[in-house]
């Protein structure tokens, strides 16, 4: 079960239209196309993506499931929208709760296991190996854990586990962290197991109905047998303009872990069919990806451009990413920034800084929302967040408009 | 959904390719990057919004099968009809090892598959050969078809499209209405015609079992040109067009690739060009690579550098290699400090560190499938 309702508020003027799982990444990539293909190459042919939060354009995109080989007789990927029952229905409230409302789903498929997955990391993850040594260890519940740096661990669920990796605690975001072990939000449940505590956590009317927050510390507390199941690989959360960036940027460094070329673990995506990309006669493309459809007659380096980009003559992009269909006009110069898809660079116009030329605490990925068009001559400043056309250059700050304006600090 | 089935002559042309044609037919050829020569032809007949499509092949077609699969990546896996692969029959093969082991021309092919057509249940039939290169308005063509009363419609070009011994030539009268037909031979004010014709399914079935009975095999021969009470009208198509026909033509074909108005005439949006899924990632780009006038599919890793070249998916480009004007097809290797120059390598191609290898814009050099240099 993929959970794929987040808002991704903090990915701002880039959910205002999408759910996050849906959003683009790494030249051809949406989010989601990592934990399906992960899914896919892990033998699992039956997937069920739970949906809430602006489905229209992930439900398109995952249709009947065939980009990723699950349009299937027999399960397959069934998208899991919220839904009105006898007594009228309601919105997933937490995590918990969208599998407790889509008990009858899973029912119908009688599984002895369960996999929980977000829809809001990149990895790559052979999850069969998990599912066999939740069942070789006879645990109840299995969770993926990941190493984090010591000090960044109070950013994230910290579990503490023995030498033989049985759950001792778990502490969201604690202050004072006791290991370094971050959940990953992947959950094996045995079904019987986890179905008992949904129930008995429907019932509470003060639950969060979180896995986090609720179900993992009630199973805790009775004393199930829980266990870690350590993932050693390339993780990374895309929940903000930030970490978004960094991990497209982290796809161009050599010997990346993730590894998408690796032809043995494949990320399928359902990518609309675009003819090979043109680099012309005066463009330089240096330490970039480049895709499908698109046309480079200008310079680009440290980038990742996705399907249907167009950057004319004289044009400069650099530690940028570029999503489909956004067109950078002639001469315009595009440093450390989001385009999103859609968007218009308009000519000579400046869109973000480089880190060396401003203050460091003002310095911030500058982002282009998606269909907006940055006028001629326009300078869009470190850090701003453009969320409507921006045709002629205003003196001060913008203007409050809906999703305009620089983002708080960064996390 | 249009009235209209579509038939491919997976065989046809490409005569004289023979590094590329040995492993597959001519349909099957690569093309620009990431496409299959069929591939145009398909998408032409979906984007008019057919939805049945027979394909009938003669040999060497299992890198055809491979590719067109259940025809999913052209929307064409469909419960009622949709795509429909027509190998020769086993009769027919005995039969025409006799005569040579070959279909002795396309109306002798549609013989074969007799009880195919006489299954086609839409009024008109579009026949196309796999081996032609363009964006055609397939739906405008019935259209004008329709309206012009004309038993058979031919489309053709303005250009010099395929070699002149083998190009089928048309002179035009009033209302595009074809009064002469030359093969082999131009004469000035002709046409060539791009041997894609528009026909009502009931007028191809009476010509089939016509040249059957009659020992006749060759639509262009034995139909538009001896058949002369039959009503043939041209439609023009001005944009751009190109036939495998040769190494040269291949390489040329190609190349034309690089040019902005030929991209703009054959990929549009509109129209788009669909082609087998590889689920390749994007193109790297190194630190140190250097790409000028270059056609790039996905998948490929280039840290050396290129110019006016078509590269296929999944090709590896090292440090210290220089590519120009060259085809790189799928999965080619260049190892450090090789150089290549007016070549075609074919599939899973492997250029050894320091190679060197050159051709001219008349000869190209073609590397088989799977060589190691």
């Amino acid at each position: 079960m993929l959970l794929a309702g987040g808002q991704g508020s903090r990915l701002y003027v880039l959910t205002t239209n999408v759910a996050k799982p849906a959003v683009p990444f790494g030249g051809k990539y949406r989010i989601i196309d990592f934990p399906l293909s992960n899914c896919v190459n892990s033998n699992i042919d039956t997937v069920g993506v739970l949906t809430q939060y602006q489905p229209h354009e992930l439900n398109a995109y995952i249709g009947a499931g065939l980009p990723w080989d699950l349009d299937r007789l027999e399960g397959g990927v069934r998208v899991l929208p919220p839904y009105v029952k006898g007594k009228g229905g309601e919105w997933y409230k937490g995590t918990a709760n969208a599998i407790y409302q889509n008990m009858g789903f899973i029912e119908t498929y009688d599984p002895e296991y369960l996999l929980i997955l977000s829809g809001d990391h990149i990895y790559k993850m052979d999850y069969s190996q998990m599912i066999d040594q939740h069942r070789r260890t006879q645990a109840d519940c299995t969770i993926a854990v990941i190493e984090v740096p010591p000090d960044e661990a109070c950013r994230f669920g910290i579990l503490n586990a023995d030498d033989g990796g049985v759950i001792l605690d778990f502490e969201e975001k604690p202050k004072k962290p006791k290991s370094n072990l971050a959940s990953m939000g992947i959950y094996v449940f045995t079904w019987s197991k986890l179905r008992a505590y949904l129930l008995e956590d429907s019932h509470n009317p003060k639950s969060r109905n979180d896995f986090g927050a609720n179900i993992i510390p009630m199973m805790l507390n009775a004393g199930e047998r829980m266990l870690i199941h350590q993932f050693k690989g390339y993780w990374k959360d895309v929940g903000t303009i930030e970490s978004l960036w960094e991990a497209n940027m982290d796809m161009l460094a050599p010997d990346n872990q993730l590894d998408i070329f690796d032809r043995s673990w494949p990320i399928y995506c359902g990518a609309k069919s675009a003819p090979p990309h043109f680099v012309g006669e005066g463009a330089r493309v240096t330490h970039s990806l480049l895709t499908e459809g698109c046309e480079i007659h200008g310079e680009m380096e440290n980038s990742v451009i996705f399907t249907d980009v167009i950057i004319q003559p004289g044009a400069f992009v650099k530690y940028s990413i570029v999503m489909p269909g956004a067109v950078i006009e002639k001469e315009a110069v595009v440093e450390y920034a989001i385009i999103a898809e859609g968007a218009r660079v308009g000519r000579g116009a400046r869109v973000g800084a480089d880190p060396s030329v401003v203050p460091v605490a003002d310095w911030g990925v500058t982002v282009v929302a998606p269909g907006v068009t940055i006028g001629p001559g326009i300078v869009v400043k470190t850090r701003e967040m453009v969320g409507a056309d921006k045709l002629t250059q205003e003196a001060g700050p913008a203007p409050p408009a809906a999703g305009t304006g620089k983002r708080g600090g960064r996390a | 959904m249009n009235d209209m089935h579509g038939l491919i002559f997976a065989y046809a042309g490409g005569l004289h390719i023979k590094e590329l044609t040995e492993h597959r037919t001519v349909s099957s050829l690569p093309f620009g990057g990431r496409y299959r020569a069929i591939d145009f032809m398909l998408s032409n007949m979906i984007n008019a919004d057919i939805v049945n499509v027979g394909v009938i092949m003669r040999e060497n077609y299992q890198s055809l099968l491979d590719h067109l699969g259940s025809g999913k990546d052209w929307d064409l896996a469909r419960k009622r009809g949709g795509l429909k692969l027509l190998p020769p029959f086993g009769y027919n093969v005995t039969r025409l090892q006799h005569e040579g082991g070959v279909f002795l021309g396309n109306m002798a092919a549609l013989a074969g598959v007799n009880s195919y057509l006489s299954g086609i249940r839409e009024e008109y039939v579009v026949m196309a050969d796999g081996d032609l290169v363009a964006n055609l308005p397939l739906e405008d063509a019935l259209r004008v078809h329709i309206d012009s009363g004309a038993d058979i419609t031919l489309i053709c070009s303005p250009r010099t499209v395929s070699s002149p011994e083998y190009a089928v030539n048309v002179a035009l009268g009033e209302k595009n209405r074809v009064s002469d037909i030359s093969i082999g031979r131009r004469e000035p004010e002709m046409f060539e015609s791009l041997n894609v014709s528009i026909l009502s399914s009931s007028l191809l079935d009476s010509l089939v079992s016509y040249c059957s009975a009659h020992n006749a095999y060759d639509f262009e021969r034995d139909v538009l040109q001896r058949m002369s009470d039959l009503d043939v009208v041209a439609y023009l198509f001005d944009g751009y067009v190109a036939r495998l026909h040769s190494t040269s033509t291949f390489f040329r074909c190609n190349m034309d690739l690089l040019r902005a108005e030929v991209r703009e005439s054959i990929f549009r949006k509109e129209r788009p060009i669909k082609t087998k899924g590889r689920d390749q990632a994007p193109t790297y780009y190194g630190p140190g690579a250097s790409v000028r006038n270059c056609v790039v599919a996905d998948g490929c890793y280039i840290e050396g550098e290129a110019e006016n070249s078509v590269i296929f998916r999944g090709v590896r480009i090292s440090e210290g290699v220089r590519v120009h004007n060259s085809i790189l097809m799928q999965n080619t290797k260049v190892s450090q400090g090789a150089v290549l120059g007016y070549a075609i390598t074919d599939k899973e191609v492997v250029i050894n560190r320091g190679r060197m290898l050159l051709g001219h814009e008349t000869y190209p050099i073609a590397i088989a499938k799977g060589s190691v240099v």
